[in-house]
């Protein structure tokens, strides 16, 4: 088994270039190479609850934060490096965003406790907290903790989620979707579309998409609540999902 | 010491969840910190994704091995005919860079006549 890389047309040297130069326009077209691979990552995660603007958004900041931490010198290629980032990313906006679920209300209210008792907890303990931990943490049973992981199916992959249409294999429609997605004119719009936002708002986005900070983190870094903070950041997407359907 | 669990069941996206859940409950009873959990059942699911491929009929084989600080899940496919079964194109393009991005190490071997792709995750050292 082998994967190939995020953009096989990407040179290496491009990568060496700009790690030695941090020249923007070479990061713009490295995130413009490789934009493809944020949009398939995104609909691979966009059966459950979350729609693909939002999920294609958040994919496409974290490809950016993977542009700027890519080290050409490590021995890892960037489509690997790229994917892992995304992937947390997109975990990490299903635990604040919420989910569509059918589950108990029990497990439901679980699992959205677990959102911001992961955060509290890891924050403290500098590492991801184990389950015992978050049992410890919520009073509930560590089986009742891994029930409710299960159950917050908003970032489970859309890959054998969906029964699809009879005869439709597991594969087929997600064949189909990465074919659609790759098709997409992958023009960069998310610099332009940044710049377009104010001041504050930029530096939370920033703070949240590209320093990785959780918007609580942020809350006490520019001195405003977290829910403030969550109001902006969802603003902020909202103006950033425009520009990018109007430039597609 | 190792401890081996088994689990067979129809391609069936419905049981999918089986698969799911086995992986978070050993990795849970192994240490892993939850973020490697979270990748655990995902890697999971592109692992059978990978081996299911087109075929909607057959059996899916999966071994979960949990050694200290460390899982080892292989996935197999039987059916009657004797194809194994394989994923192609876009799909399992995108499977292989999930797996490859969030495992330690994977690859293929063959079992009982089958071919059975693995994966392999450590805890990760913070979390221990």
């Amino acid at each position: 088994m082998s994967g190939d890389a995020g953009n096989p047309h990407t040179p290496h040297e491009l990568w060496v270039k700009f790690a030695a130069t941090r020249d923007p326009s070479l990061r713009d077209q490295l995130v413009t190479e490789n934009l493809g691979l944020a949009r398939r990552l995104a609909h691979r995660f966009a059966h459950r609850g979350q729609s693909y603007d939002d999920l294609a958004q958040v994919a496409s900041m974290a490809l950016i934060k993977a542009v700027d931490r890519y080290d050409p010198e490590r021995n890892v290629k960037f489509s690997t490096f790229a994917t892992g980032t995304i992937i947390g990313e997109l975990k990490r906006h299903f635990r604040d965003r919420g989910w569509s679920v059918r589950a108990p209300r029990r497990i439901q209210e679980l699992y959205l406790e677990l959102g911001t008792t992961i955060e509290s907890l890891g924050h403290g303990l500098g590492r991801s907290p184990k389950v015992s931990e978050l049992a410890k943490a919520t009073g509930a049973s560590e089986e009742a903790i891994v029930e409710a992981i299960e159950a917050g199916q908003g970032y489970r992959s859309a890959s054998l989620d969906a029964p699809g249409a009879a005869g439709a294999t597991l594969g087929d429609s997600l064949a189909a979707e990465d074919v659609a997605v790759t098709l997409i004119d992958e023009r960069s719009v998310l610099e332009p579309a940044l710049a377009s936002l104010p001041d504050r708002n930029r530096v939370i986005m920033k703070l949240r998409f590209i320093d990785g900070l959780t918007q609580s983190e942020i809350a006490s870094q520019v001195g405003i609540s977290q829910m403030h903070v969550s109001r902006l950041l969802a603003t902020s997407l909202a103006q950033l999902r425009e520009a990018f359907t109007a430039d597609l | 010491m190792s401890d081996v669990v088994e689990l067979t069941f129809p391609v069936r996206s419905d049981l999918l969840v089986l698969a799911r859940l086995t992986a978070a409950a050993l990795a849970s009873r192994a240490d892993f910190g939850i973020e490697d959990i979270e990748d655990l059942r995902l890697v999971v699911e592109e692992l059978c994704l990978s081996v299911v491929g087109n075929e909607t009929n057959g059996t899916i084989h999966l071994q979960y091995t949990r050694e200290d600080g460390l899982i080892t899940v292989g996935c197999s496919l039987s059916r009657e005919g004797g194809s194994d079964g394989r994923a192609d194109g876009e799909a399992n393009d995108m499977s292989l860079r999930i797996i490859e991005a969030l495992v330690d190490e994977y690859g293929e071997n063959m079992v009982a006549d089958r071919r059975q792709a693995w994966i392999r995750k450590r805890r990760s050292k913070v979390a221990s």
